[in-house]
């Protein structure tokens, strides 16, 4: 089955065009046959990028107003004589739509239906800016695409099987029954899959495994997970909560807002921004977001560089910790996302202190384990720790092609 | 009020053209405009690649050939009915029959304004609280002529640049300014008869009221003359005396007291930034 998995941004559409079934899903024999983007979508000049399997990357600009002539161009390049890798858009067999947000309605992706869609457009107020293009998305691959099925799998939908203690907030519970005031959670699609592959290289039954997986983006997750299921994660009402993250803070006392609006006389916008495009490693070291530039600027002697590294590493280190605490234990830790996946030295770091709990690296499997996947633990520890590539497009075409079948989903 | 607008718009991402009648007031545009959004930047409301993306997206011209292919048009040149009607038929010169002019007016006509564009159901008027940038209401008001179509696509061009929008019917001073100004003017007669200090009066209201901003900071923000004009014109319009300028108000305009931009008014600014209260008040 070909599922054409999309990510719809306000003025982009992330594509993958991926080739599975529930045998090749079995077999991890699943294949990506094309992927691409649109940007800028709404001028004259949208950038669109594509490039087939084992093909040259091609690029594009021409006007693209909306989502729905974004599609129609995705189809059009999908289906092209020289550089496509199909000959009619009738051979997509399913579409697979990223949804940020699925509140509390939303346990599992399903399939898209008026109803549920309803339901979507419900969950707006709790992501003002990601499910309106989410769903704007949709209806252009609706209408362009209207005999096939469509998927909606969501970012949240993983944490719902959080217990009230760990989604809770110490806020007058009428907060919570009245506006929703709670953790969701993000990143759930790719601490589902990398917790899915941990699994299967420890070889152990999804009953008997607990995890801590850290999502390590310029967004950033821990996540908790036992039985299969995530019990708790670092993110909570919004994508501010938890690690210090490339541009936003992290944790935070609330009363410290309050202050720095009144002494810096902020805006609720100015502060939000604050919060949101200015904390985080990029504010602390006043050099970057970007990890490798800090490494690079904190080897030539840049202190706050280093500090900032150090805050990230410590305040994952102290996660790692308390979920190991909330689990009652702990069998791996895993690593993924592009800081996770290809900072030895971060890995390295954050664990450091944590021998106590049976965790400890061979460093020469650690600086070896860069973008792929690898036990980097030492021989004979307790806890094990991995590093794994996560996939969210996969995850998206895997759910579609199981509801499509309805086969279940883990 | 344009560079404001112009600001407002480019940072949500639509292409501006923002047409000056000179080339120094053009690159004073650039200038202020760049300043405005480092003074956000400052406050850590954008980011720096957001003030690039936002200038990127403003071309400053003074040819105004260059406003053709726009698919709305915006005047906001100052508030001169004569002007206003000039302006509207030079564009409707420049521009196709089906594009949507907005007068920015506080004060004026719409409908008289609208009348000089060859196209009055396709004029309609904006006028949005101060600075563009941060408030959040715009009134929308109606012509005699005003279609609904054109009557929607000003609501949703204001939604779009994320106000609350109000629908208003033409008459002078619409809801905003003709609320407003009677009590700017009973602020100006409070310090001109030496009851308060300026700088008290605006303590005052400001904690009594919860404004963010007091009167007399409010009069120098948007400019003194600008302020004798529309209280001028709902005067005139009216003959009401609740609408007479404050004598103070006249004075101070005379002396070039201005506001803001003078570097003068009520209060002493430098870089667009309030430094406090001038040595010697005017009296």
């Amino acid at each position: 089955m070909k599922v054409l998995v999309l990510n719809c941004g306000s003025s982009s559409v992330k594509y993958q065009l991926i080739e599975t079934s529930i045998e090749a899903i079995e077999k991890s024999a699943d294949r990506t046959l094309a992927r691409g983007t649109v940007e800028r979508i709404g001028t004259g000049s949208a950038v669109h990028t594509f490039q087939a399997a084992g093909r040259e990357k091609v690029t594009d600009s021409s006007e693209i107003l909306e989502h729905r002539e974004a599609l129609s161009d995705i189809l059009r390049v999908l289906t092209h004589g020289e550089f496509g890798v199909i000959a009619d858009p009738s051979e997509v067999d399913a579409v697979g739509h990223r949804m940020v947000h699925g509140g509390e309605r939303f346990t599992a992706s399903v399939i898209a239906t008026p109803e549920a869609i309803r339901a979507v457009q419900d969950c707006i107020p709790l992501a003002p800016l990601h499910n309106p293009p989410n769903l704007r998305g949709y209806e252009a691959a609706k209408r362009i695409l209207p005999d096939v099925p469509h998927a909606l799998v969501f970012d949240t939908a993983y944490h719902q099987t959080m217990p009230p203690v760990a989604y809770l907030y110490g806020l007058p519970y009428v907060l919570y029954t009245r506006h929703g005031i709670r953790r969701y959670g993000f990143h759930g699609m790719s601490h589902r899959f990398v917790g899915w592959r941990s699994r299967v290289l420890l070889g152990r039954p999804r009953e008997e495994t607990r995890l801590v997986t850290c999502h390590l983006g310029n967004g950033a997750s821990v996540c908790a997970i036992a039985h299969g299921r995530s019990v708790d994660t670092s993110l909570g009402f919004t994508p501010l909560e938890g690690l210090i993250m490339g541009t936003r803070c992290g944790d935070l006392d609330p009363g410290v807002i309050f202050h720095v609006m009144h002494a810096e006389e902020l805006s609720e916008h100015q502060v939000t921004t604050m919060l949101n495009k200015h904390s985080g490693l990029v504010g602390i070291s006043g050099v970057s977001n970007d990890m490798r530039e800090l490494l690079e600027a904190e080897a030539k002697g840049h202190e706050r560089a280093k500090l900032a590294i150090d805050m990230f590493c410590y305040r994952l280190r102290k996660y790692i910790a308390a979920f190991a605490g909330a689990l009652g234990g702990l069998d791996a830790v895993v690593f993924t996302g592009g800081i996770g996946e290809n900072a030895p030295e971060i890995r390295q770091r954050s664990l450091e202190g944590l021998e106590f709990m049976g965790l400890r690296l061979d460093p020469e499997r650690n600086a070896a384990a860069v973008d792929r996947e690898a036990d980097i633990s030492a021989d004979g520890v307790t806890v094990r720790t991995l590093v794994i590539p996560t996939n969210e497009e996969l995850i998206i075409a895997r759910d579609t092609v199981r509801l499509v079948e309805g086969a279940e989903q883990y | 009020m344009g560079r404001s607008l112009a600001q407002k718009m480019a940072s949500i991402g639509i292409d501006v053209t923002l047409l000056e009648v000179s080339r120094e007031r053009a690159d004073q545009a650039r200038r202020d405009l760049s300043a405005s959004l480092d003074r956000e930047l400052a406050k850590w409301g954008i980011t720096a690649s957001e003030k690039k993306a936002t200038l990127a997206r403003i071309t400053f011209t003074v040819d105004p050939a260059d406003v053709a292919g726009s698919e709305m048009v915006f005047e906001a040149v100052p508030e001169d009915l004569a002007l206003k009607q000039a302006v509207m038929l030079r564009l409707d010169a420049l521009l196709p029959s089906e594009v949507v002019f907005v007068t920015s007016t506080s004060t004026l006509s719409v409908t008289e304004i609208a009348a000089a564009s060859g196209r009055a159901d396709r004029v309609v008027g904006m006028h949005f609280a101060q600075p563009v940038t941060q408030s959040r209401i715009v009134e929308i008001v109606r012509g005699t002529a005003t279609s609904n179509e054109t009557f929607e696509r000003a609501v949703e061009l204001g939604r779009m640049l994320e106000k609350t929008v109000i629908e208003v019917f033409e008459y002078p001073g619409y809801v905003v300014t003709r609320a407003i100004l009677p009590f700017l003017n009973e602020a100006m007669h409070i310090v001109m008869e030496g009851v308060s200090s300026a700088e008290d009066v605006d303590l005052a209201l400001r904690l009594a009221y919860e404004f963010k901003i007091g009167p007399l900071e409010y009069v120098d923000r948007v400019g003194l003359d600008t302020i004798l004009g529309w209280m001028e014109h709902l005067f005139r319009e009216l003959g009401d005396f609740k609408y007479r300028p404050c004598p103070l108000l006249r004075k101070m305009v005379r002396a070039g007291y201005l506001g803001r931009k003078a570097g003068r008014g009520f209060f002493e600014w430098e870089a667009g930034e309030r430094k406090g209260r001038p040595a010697e008040a005017v009296r």
